[in-house]
């Protein structure tokens, strides 16, 4: 049967729907909903419930500055951001992760919340996110609150978003003072590609070539984002050199736990996540 | 639209394609566009399970949904309810067996999308499972479950051998032996346009389907036993299709349609496979497990071959025997070999349904062939192109089937011109800049691929051409469009004779009720058979034209007036005339001119091979620049370059499309492609899954013709549709080989396969 889909302009529109229909899905892009919902059989009968569409509700897009702080708003799609001059300027990582995020058309109709909201071990946008420290804005028709992106993911497909709240927006520090930003995925082919196995890197590199800061972010070999205090730490403060990356490989080895499937086998995952550290040496003599 | 002045069709001149505009501009009406005010959707229920006894298919609860016009089972078939074209083991819709997951249970035909998804939910089956075969070597064992219980070698479809020379013996008189054991995994076709149609019964009660399929003759000819109604009660209709590249070569969805389109009392029914859908239902590349052994003498000289193939055709005979024939005849690739011995088994499987698909076999030997003569230069220390150019067949030399070759025989002026080519003298200075974790490596193969028919299938065409009453060219194309672009080549055929540019061409794709029959959309034929019948059909048009034309012209002879764009002009005289008027002076019966061709065929050797060999072959010689990561195993192909010998070129644009297309997905086939099948089930069942290059995947390719003009051909060319997916394999394989010493022997090369063979190489490396 047929679907209803509802296209609020505003905030205040969207409230009163949720407060009408308890019972609804919510999109964006409808690049990750519309696949999941293709793939589920056909009701045999009555009504499905109604589809949402957050895309026109201006409130929720766009990128804007506040106290050293960058919002990006749920909404905003990877195109936009992408484009966008303080991302490029401030978190080239972010721009780096977005060109190599699906296609063009997928990058025009995609948002970054829905991105964050989709929780797949394979979302291109949350190593990034992680490594830069974001945090994200719940809201809802009468309260918002913030909590850092790591608590927000509670594993494959689920997020920490209350019956009546949505996403509103991403909040990113400016001031990280990283000179290097990495970022790689290795997929089955070079567009349109889910992640075999990814790594974001940040590192704050001194003239003398000495690992000051790092952070570092694997996707795609864990339940969500794999994460390693041990190795930032194990790091820090070492020269970026072949030997103690290669030192640093078993404690990266040790932090990942991936799965088989039809892209890929746990095993292969785990070496090349743990090979993709190597790559950092590129930036050895930058 | 305004256009600059046309200029007329050259032979050897690049001419955008007529289908071009129409296509990019969404005006083109595919099989898929055909809508009405009032018609009903078709759909049907799969089996979902490998193997097993049907009992009873359930229709009651389906049948009783809001919007359900009919469901129908076997017992709704009127006819024998048999299609393939050779067998005719295959079902329209199963009655006693489920023999793979794709199969066909029930069709039902509902008022909208809606009520049909629902209805083919509601539907469900009776089966004793049966245990399943699912590998070609499994299948041949004695006590294999069998796939048709009625099939008089059991599993084995067909096995075809070939001995020459003194066969395997002739190892003994040789200095190398390498040896191998190659696998291809299946292919889809994965083109644009999935399965589709419109079908309904006219005011005559004849059934008219409009449908996506590369056969509508033969079609039309298996339709009417199976559903038990006259041949001439049929008429397929086919627009330009959306790709086809062999798998829409036969009966896949036109039964259904007709049979939907017979139980809407007169309403018409339209019906498209979802992706999924056309993914398990539709025919594969055979998978292939080929065993290899080259022996070559010290000098580098070929000397004897081994071939022992094994073609898996699934569950259905298909087209699948001579898909392995055609590659066992191609088995020795482009080469003379004096002692030969080739043996392949076509098997059935319950995997999926095997069939045509661009390169038909040859795709797959050449493969191991031509990997096989990497390892035997390696060991001979000789170079890989050397070792190719020493043994590459001439004009007069006897192929690996022992048949003698007597038409244009290009391979070895490909490799002169490859050799010359910046890309294989600047190669060495390549690879030595591949930067840290990165090795680079570089390949060649060489192929060869047959043109038409094999001898004792008749392979012609009718060509058929009106000059209509507005002084127009009208082409009626016999054979399907299916994207390479062949009715286009048609009117450049034709507009180089005579003198006409674009503006004035129409194109009829083909109708059984206005096309001639001229034979499939397939086996790099289309232009060359068409072609030829229509040069002959031209020519006739042409003299007719020009002798009307004398009565507008006083004191003239018909060898002093010439075309121009648009008209008729005396050679020496000012004096132009419209083809308008011309046409103005012509009886109906007069405008239409048709030609009959038969493409010349072996009359010798005729049991050398099952069907008989081909006689006219086009060459060509592929090399590919690789790196690999060292760090994840990816191999990218970094550089690509194809040098053909199709005879000669009528439009340049068009022999380099379908000299790309094939590389490309000849690189999706060595790289990521693979339709796994794993107990009868797929994971790869769409294209999220199953991996197709990307524009990002596949580089700059460089196309090169060579000079070779094929007596026979239409202007002098031949068959250039499908040879070129037969080279990205081997000349990948070979460039991995080249890059880091891995040879894994199985396509796709994944970036996983190839580092699991890196790992294995540290492993032995590694002192202990
Ligand atoms: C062909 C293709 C290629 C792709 N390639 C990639 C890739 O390379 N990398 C990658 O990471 N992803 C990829 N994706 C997945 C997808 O495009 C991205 O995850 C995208 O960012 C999803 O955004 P969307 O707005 O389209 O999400 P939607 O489909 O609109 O929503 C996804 C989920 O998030 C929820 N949601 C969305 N916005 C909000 C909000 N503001 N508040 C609360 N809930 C919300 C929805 O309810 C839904 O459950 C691909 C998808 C396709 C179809």
């Amino acid at each position: 049967m047929a679907r209803e889909v509802l296209l609020p302009r505003t905030l205040d529109d969207l409230w009163e729907i949720f407060h009408a229909e308890p019972e609804l899905h919510l999109y964006a892009g409808g690049t990750d909903l519309l696949v999941k919902l293709r793939s589920q059989p056909p009701l045999p009968s009555g009504s499905p419930s109604p589809l949402v569409c957050l895309e026109r509700i201006d409130g929720l897009k766009g990128i804007y500055e506040e106290d050293g702080l960058v919002c990006i708003r749920a909404c905003t799609t990877h195109s936009e951001i992408m484009k966008d001059p303080v991302i490029r300027q401030h978190f080239p990582v972010l721009t780096k992760v977005l060109s190599l995020l699906g296609s063009p058309h997928i990058r025009n109709m995609g948002t970054i919340g829905g991105n964050i909201c989709t929780a797949s071990p394979a979302g291109d946008t949350l190593t990034p996110l992680y490594t830069l420290g974001a945090s994200v804005e719940a809201r809802s028709c009468d309260s918002g609150r913030l909590m850092p992106l790591k608590s927000f993911i509670l594993g494959p497909g689920s997020v920490a978003l209350q019956q009546g709240e949505i996403l509103y927006g991403i909040w990113i520090k400016k001031d990280h003072d990283f000179n290097i930003h990495h970022f790689e995925k290795i997929g089955q082919r070079k567009a349109l590609a889910i992640a075999i196995a990814s790594m974001a890197a940040l590192i704050k590199l001194s003239g003398e070539g000495t690992i000051e800061k790092i952070r570092l972010a694997w996707g795609s070999v864990a339940p969500t984002v794999a994460v390693s205090h041990t190795i930032e730490d194990a790091l820090t403060g070492k020269p970026l050199t072949e030997n103690v990356l290669r030192d640093a490989m078993p404690l990266v080895t040790d932090a990942l736990s991936p799965i088989d499937d039809v892209r890929a086998s746990a095993g292969y995952r785990r070496r090349v996540a743990t090979n993709l550290l190597l790559r950092l040496l590129q930036y050895k003599d930058a | 639209m305004k256009r600059g002045k046309q200029v007329p069709f050259r032979i050897g001149t690049t001419t955008p394609r007529c289908d071009a505009c129409t296509k990019v501009t969404g005006q083109e009406k595919y099989a898929a566009d055909y809508y009405g005010d009032h018609f009903f959707w078709a759909g049907v229920k799969r089996a979902g399970t490998p193997h097993g006894k049907l009992l009873k298919v359930n229709t009651e609860d389906a049948k009783r949904l809001k919007g359900v016009v009919a469901v129908l089972t076997s017992e709704d078939v009127a006819g024998s309810n048999r299609v393939g074209i050779i067998r005719g083991d295959q079902p329209v819709l199963a009655d006693k067996k489920i023999c793979y997951a794709g199969d066909p249970l029930a069709l039902v035909i509902a008022e909208n999308k809606e009520a049909l998804q629902a209805a083919v939910g509601f539907i469900t089956f009776d089966h004793e499972p049966l245990p399943g075969v699912f590998d070609v070597e499994e299948a041949l064992k004695k006590g294999a479950p069998l796939v048709h219980e009625d099939s008089p070698e059991g599993n084995l479809l067909r096995l075809v051998s070939v001995e020459t020379g003194k066969g395997a013996s002739a190892f003994d008189e040789c200095d190398v032996i390498v040896e191998g054991v190659f696998q291809t995994p299946f292919q889809e076709h994965a083109y644009l346009e999935t399965e589709a149609g419109w079908a309904y019964l006219d005011d005559s009660e004849q059934l008219v389907v409009v449908t996506t399929t590369q056969t509508p003759f033969r079609d039309r000819n298996e339709m009417a036993p199976a559903l038990g109604i006259d041949v001439e009660k049929i008429r397929v209709i086919v627009p330009y299709l959306g790709g086809a590249f062999g798998g829409k070569d036969g009966i896949a969805i036109q039964c259904l349609l007709g049979l939907a389109a017979l139980h809407t009392g007169g309403v018409p029914v339209k019906m498209w496979w979802g992706r999924e859908e056309s993914f398990l239902a539709s025919t594969k590349r055979l998978s292939a497990r080929m065993r290899y052994r080259l022996g070559v003498k010290r000098d580098g000289t070929f000397h004897a071959l081994e071939c022992r193939a094994y073609f898996d055709t699934g569950a259905y005979a298909g087209l699948g025997e001579t898909v392995m024939t055609l590659g066992l005849e191609h088995a020795g690739s482009a080469y003379r070999i004096p002692n030969v011995s080739i043996e392949g088994s076509c098997v059935y499987t319950n995997n999926t349904v095997g069939g045509p698909f661009r390169g038909f076999g040859v795709t797959q030997v050449t493969a191991a062939m031509e990997q096989v003569i990497d390892m035997a230069a390696q060991r001979l220390s000789i170079d890989p192109l050397a070792i190719r150019r020493s043994n590459a067949l001439e004009k007069g030399d006897k192929n690996c089937i022992g048949v003698t070759l007597t038409h244009s025989t290009g391979i070895k002026k490909c490799l002169a011109a490859l050799s010359e080519h910046p890309l294989w003298r600047e190669k060495e200075g390549w690879k030595m800049k591949a930067e840290q974790f990165k090795k680079r490596g570089v390949g060649i193969a060489c192929m060869a691929h047959a043109m038409g028919y094999p001898a004792v299938v008749p392979d012609f065409a009718n060509a058929k051409i009106e000059f209509t009453g507005e002084g127009r060219f009208r082409i009626y194309a016999g054979i399907v469009d299916m994207g390479q672009g062949n009715t286009s080549t048609y009117a450049h055929i034709a507009g180089a004779m005579l003198g006409q540019d674009t503006s004035v061409f129409e194109l009829v794709q083909p109708d059984t009720e206005r096309t001639l029959p001229s034979g499939s959309s397939s086996a790099s034929r289309t232009t060359y058979v068409y072609g030829n019948a229509l040069i002959i059909a031209v020519e006739d048009l042409k003299k007719r034209i020009l002798d009307k034309a004398l009565h507008l012209f006083c004191s003239a002879q018909a060898e002093e007036l010439m075309l121009v764009p648009g008209g008729i002009r005396h050679r020496e005289g000012k004096k132009k005339v419209s083809l308008r008027k011309v046409a103005g002076l012509f009886d109906e019966p007069e405008r239409t001119c048709t030609a009959h061709f038969r493409s010349p065929a072996a009359t010798e050797m005729l049991d050398r091979i099952y069907l008989g060999p081909h006689i006219i072959f086009s060459y060509a010689a592929h090399l590919s620049y690789v790196e690999i990561d060292m760090l994840t195993g990816c191999a990218e192909v970094i550089g690509y370059l194809a040098v053909t010998d199709a005879g000669n070129v009528i439009n340049p644009q068009a022999y380099e499309q379908q000299i790309q297309g094939g590389i490309a997905q000849g690189i999706g086939f060595a790289l990521s492609e693979d339709y796994k099948v794993a107990n009868g089930h797929t994971d790869t069942n769409n294209l999220a899954t199953y991996i197709i290059p990307t524009a990002m995947d596949v580089p700059d390719m460089m196309s090169v013709a060579v000079d070779n003009v094929e007596e026979t051909g239409p202007f002098g060319m031949k068959g250039i549709g499908e040879i070129s997916i037969s080279g990205p394999v081997p000349a990948i394989a070979n460039a991995v080989a080249d890059a880091c010493g891995i040879r894994i022997g199985r396509n796709p090369i994944t970036a996983e396969n190839i580092f699991q063979a890196l790992q294995k190489q540290d492993d032995q490396e590694k002192p202990r």
